[in-house]
């Protein structure tokens, strides 16, 4: 294909203190044509775009509009350039109706012109209408459905008319019809015979539209080239999947069926108009290892965060018998549900050791030792460090800190969210021997949030399926393995 | 001579100054609040302690006291009839709400300032001396009192330091400035911290309005002052860094008290405002600010 | 001209010109002169909605600008006896210039320090004004030798008439794309960056328009009152009632900002036998006002109605 090449990015990267988003990535996108950019969470995709939008400046490395040089431009002469972006989470302008959000898109940035030129009106109208939103042009943004907010992005993309879409994760929050129309407005822009960057860490997805992929991780470019190439490559399934999907015979699985501790019945969550959890039903018994595997979006962390107290919800959550609504988070953490979040939390200018003593401060000052001595045994490399400025930690030492700071709690059920995120397979060896012992040698219960199926599925008695805010499968570790292994890609 | 009469007073100022600014940093670094009104608080502690010093049989303990416990109660009602009401408001969006909070205890603070103007009069009011007597130093001849305060001023400091990296409470309030989100997740309740913090806040006040009544005097007109200087320091040394609002007062207490002997006192304020104009230009973030 | 301003506020704006003016043929010189006054701080209000309710930049010392050109146009016309034109131009100017001094490092600060910034400029120009108490009057203030006009009636139609001329002004501007290009800036300056606008540029022309118009209508009230003064245009007390005026009427309204300055200018004024305490009883409704109706009295009547 000899169209030519409208964006071309060389040697990009991007740090963001000791962290390196972006590692020497380079791309070329043509004319009439979808590049999809995928990755797990982490990887480095959305801050990808974002030097390309000019969002964030690279520290090195050059992107070309058609052959000019555009790195280091503030964003807003990178768009008067032909750059348009579709952002992740819409950004309407509640104060205005859609068409004036849409109008916006259309005028130039100029001090002088009081009014907007004749022909604006129309255009604009033509553009809602186009997006399917011609029936609400005199709404405003609070009173539409997600769906129409998401079509309102795309609006304001094409009245840019730009040489160049940048589009990140459209699809998170969309059901599977709106997934469809959404996909024929991008491949309507391919064909228009502009140049589209597709995000997201959705595969299936993507793989319906791009024309050629690119693999990132860990802000590194790990595979390259047709949607075939890239999802048969072995790096990329390592890195989504974990590798081969190994099964352990658990020990005493069926033994004895314990009560619930934790039940949730018809759990829902809406943050605005998108639902990010539908009427969720889930049980962990005491003593159990669930895990509930999904990709990035599918409501994890939502679920966690109304376990946990930290946003409403409707439905029921009881632990141990007690209805957790209307206790306040802090209430909730001392009542034994203790979460380890996928951010971590933790105090960054504390030290190690000052940050397990506020995890332990509920415990008598002998427990707390006694905990203290079981916890650096468990990760030796804190009580290494315990002096050290938690900042200053390694990805990987966080997140043990993170979790021991959780177990400091003595929790009866302990929640991880996402804890391998971005973090080396070393790493995940040690995290995984931890999470062994810990069910080893205590009654502890644990709900395990992962995308990294390899990781999670070793550690569960059962398994969860969460997939577009809906459980979609139940289950034994075995069952899974033969059941989704393949497809779960 | 004069030379050292600047240190021996620019010290006592800047003690004071200090001990004021360090309340108005913890406020702002633990509950996130540029509290308008500090100085209004630190009016209502300094004009209660005069009156109960001067008109009951209380005399100068007993006004102190009666002036500390005044400016813990203005800070509470700030905290719970201004700042909380407008945070948790419904009504206003997110990203307004930092406004909406400046403005309701500017308001607050100009309430308190009238409000005392109608009922002691706009003139100054000094309160008598807890220690009497003068005292040689350095060749000065200074009162008992002013040492006796910058004294008191470093051992409230020093306690306050201990408190905050020594005791669990202490560890509590600091990892709530850092991140209070984690904080909740291990079990904290928040509203008990914050109520903590507005307390000490409030004792920290109320004592230097006290202290600043028996030292310089204050009247209705200072309030605006005292915030203003309260805010220049602590931004000087950097939005809720406790170490950098000690540096600043000392350089702002002394930049007035050169100022004041040498150039003319009526310039007094200037220099300080220039400072700081000069540095939220140059290095926002203070001398020894993080955020 | 009707599809930015609408047949009903067209209707409301015709009939409040009609009656306002001809209420000096009934109302005794005092009234008049309260309303003189309520009608310029109607256009304080208004330039400071531009600058907040707009382009989402809070201005705590709104009375820098009008300082500045008020100041200017009294030092020049005492030392130089300029033509009032003249003068009020000049400190339209100065206003102006000062505005962006202000306003170009201040714009890349972010929320509270912006606002610390604008405060402490007030605080500046006040102690200036104090130091250099030989030609400004200090705090005593000074007076200037030519006024608008000796009779009251002449005053108010002359504040009358530049109180509709800049609501019109304003209100325009905010209706126009420009307009609709500061809400953007100041709801979602990422969004608008992404659209192609260059925010800071857009920020900075709504704070010289607000500078010009602070600046005109504070020359103006100098030359209704005959006099200048630290207390009259400076104060932060002042800066407060503008912007407590702009809160009370609905910000992003502009003319609702107009309404609740005058309409706190006169309650101010009625409250006046309470001496001291009138104060504290605006500044406890503005409080009131913050707490229970942040969106303002006339918030929701004065914005755009979402038609179905």
């Amino acid at each position: 294909m000899s169209e030519r090449v409208r964006l071309e990015a060389r040697g990009l990267v991007k740090r963001f203190g000791g962290l390196v988003a972006a590692n020497d990535i380079g791309f070329d996108i043509r004319a009439g044509e979808i590049l999809g950019l995928i990755g797990p969470n982490g990887s480095g995709k959305s801050t990808v775009m974002k030097l390309v939008m000019g969002i964030e400046r690279p520290d090195a490395g050059s992107v070309k509009l058609d052959g000019v040089e555009t790195a280091g431009w503030p964003s807003y002469r990178i768009a008067r350039a032909g750059v348009g972006i579709v952002f992740q989470h819409s950004r309407p302008l509640h104060r205005q109706t859609v068409l004036e959000n849409i109008k916006l898109a259309l005028l130039p940035d100029s001090l002088l012109r009081l009014a907007a030129a004749p022909g604006v009106d129309e255009r604009a109208r033509e553009i809602a209408h186009a997006v399917g939103l011609g029936d609400v042009l005199h709404r405003h943004p609070s009173t539409l459905p997600f769906a129409d907010l998401r079509r309102m992005e795309m609006g304001k993309a094409i009245a840019r008319d730009p040489k160049v879409v940048l589009i990140d994760e459209p699809f998170a929050g969309l059901t599977a019809g709106e997934v469809g129309a959404f996909s024929e407005l991008i491949r309507g822009l391919r064909d228009q015979g502009r140049a589209v960057l597709l995000v997201d860490h959705n595969v299936k997805s993507v793989a319906a539209l791009a024309d050629r992929v690119l693999a990132m991780y860990l802000g590194q470019r790990v595979a390259e080239g047709t949607v075939d190439e890239v999802m048969r490559d072995e790096t990329v399934r390592r890195v989504y999947l974990g590798g081969t999907i190994e099964v352990v015979e658990r020990r005493g699985a069926n033994a004895e069926v314990k009560p619930p501790l934790l039940r949730l019945e018809g759990l829902s969550v809406f943050y605005g108009k998108a639902q990010a959890l539908d009427r969720v039903d889930l049980d962990v018994r005491e003593g159990e290892f669930v895990s509930i595997v999904g990709l990035n979006g599918a409501g994890k962390t939502t679920l966690f965060n109304a376990v946990s107290g930290l946003v409403p919800y409707s439905g029921e959550v009881r632990f141990a018998d007690r209805v957790l609504s209307g206790m306040t988070p802090g209430a909730i953490a001392r009542s034994g549900v203790v979460q380890c979040p996928e951010s971590r939390e933790l105090f960054g200018e504390l030290t190690v050791r000052e940050n397990l003593d506020l995890g332990g401060q509920h415990l008598a000052a002998g427990a707390r030792t006694d905990q203290l001595a079981w916890l650096f045994e468990l990760f030796p490399i804190l009580e290494a460090r315990q002096s050290q400025v938690a900042r200053t930690l390694s990805g990987g030492e966080q997140q043990m800190l993170a979790i021991a700071r959780a177990l400091m709690m003595q929790p009866k059920l302990l929640v991880l969210d996402e804890p391998t995120l971005g973090l080396a397979p070393v790493i995940l060896e040690q995290l995984s021997k931890a999470l062994e012992r810990l069910r080893e040698s205590t009654p502890i219960t644990v709900l395990l949030g992962e995308q990294n199926v390899t990781f999670a599925l070793p550690h569960a008695d059962r398994v969860y399926l969460l997939e577009h805010a809906r459980i979609v499968w139940e289950g034994e570790p075995a069952q899974f393995a033969a059941e989704m292994g393949a497809g779960y890609l | 001579m004069t030379s050292l009469q600047i240190l021996v007073d620019g010290f006592a100022i800047s003690s004071l100054y200090a001990l004021a600014a360090v309340g108005f940093t913890l406020i702002f670094g633990v509950s996130g609040v540029l509290n308008l009104a500090h100085g209004g608080i630190m009016l209502v502690a300094a004009l209660i302690g005069w009156w109960v010093a001067g008109e009951t049989p209380l005399g100068v303990y007993g006004g102190t006291v009666a002036g500390i416990v005044a400016g813990l109660l203005a800070a509470y009602i700030t905290y719970f009839l201004v700042v909380r009401p407008i945070q948790r408001s419904s009504a206003i969006a997110h990203e307004e709400k930092e406004i909406f909070v400046l403005t309701g205890t500017l308001l607050w603070g100009i309430m308190i300032q009238t409000g005392m103007a109608y009922i002691f009069s706009d003139n100054p009011v000094t309160m008598r001396p807890l220690i009497g007597g003068v005292v040689n130093v350095f060749g000065v001849r200074t009162p008992r009192n002013e040492i006796m305060i910058a004294v008191l001023c470093w051992v409230v400091i020093g306690l306050l330091w201990l408190l905050i990296n020594r005791t669990r409470v202490g560890k509590q309030m600091l990892a709530a400035s850092i991140n209070p989100r984690g904080l909740t997740l291990l079990g904290f309740e928040l509203s008990k911290i914050y109520l903590r913090v507005w307390t000490i806040y409030g004792v920290l006040a109320g004592g230097a309005g006290v202290l600043l009544a028996s030292f310089l005097g204050v009247g209705t007109a200072n309030a605006g002052q005292l915030t203003a200087s309260a805010f220049s320091i602590v931004v000087l040394g950097g939005l809720g860094s406790v170490s950098g609002s000690l540096v600043a007062a000392y350089v702002v207490g002394y930049l007035e008290t050169v100022t004041a002997y040498l150039i003319s006192p009526t310039l007094r304020p200037i220099p300080a405002l220039l400072l700081l104009v000069l540095v939220v230009y140059v290095r926002p973030q203070g001398l020894l600010g993080r955020r | 001209m009707t599809t930015v301003f609408g047949p009903r506020l067209l209707l409301f704006i015709a009939v409040f010109v009609l009656v306002a003016s001809v209420l000096p043929l009934w109302l005794s010189a005092y009234v008049l002169g309260v309303l003189t006054t309520a009608y310029y701080f109607g256009v304080f209000s208004m330039a400071w909605d531009l600058l907040f309710g707009f382009a989402g930049e809070v201005n705590f010392g709104p009375t820098f600008l009008i300082g500045l050109g008020a100041y200017t146009a009294a030092l020049l016309d005492n030392q130089f006896h300029l033509p009032i034109p003249v003068t009020v131009l000049a400190g339209a100017l100065a206003a102006l210039v000062g505005g962006l001094l202000l306003a170009v490092p201040a714009l890349r600060l972010r929320g509270p320090y912006f606002g610390l910034v604008t405060l402490v400029a007030v605080l500046l120009l006040q102690n200036a004004i104090v130091i250099f108490a030989a030609f400004t009057g200090g705090e005593i203030g000074m007076t200037v030798p030519d006024v608008l006009s000796i009779d009251p009636k002449v005053n108010y139609w002359y504040a009358l008439a530049f109180l509709v001329i800049c609501a019109i002004l304003l209100f325009g501007l905010s209706r126009s794309a420009i307009g609709l290009i500061l809400q953007a800036s100041g709801q979602d300056a990422i969004e608008a960056q992404a659209l192609g606008f260059n925010v800071t540029k857009h920020k900075l022309a709504a704070f010289s328009v607000s500078a010009l118009f602070s600046g005109v209508a504070g020359a103006m009230l100098i030359f209704y009152m005959g006099a200048a003064s630290v207390g009259t245009v400076i104060d932060i007390g002042i800066g407060v009632q503008i912007i407590i005026g702009a809160v009370l009427g609905g910000r992003r309204t502009i003319l609702g900002a107009a309404i609740g300055a005058i309409f706190l200018v006169v309650v101010t004024e009625v409250l006046r036998p309470l001496g001291q305490l009138n104060t504290f009883v605006v500044a406890a409704v503005a409080l009131a006002v913050i707490l229970f109706f942040p969106d303002g009295l006339l918030g929701h009547v004065l914005r755009p109605r979402e038609s179905e």
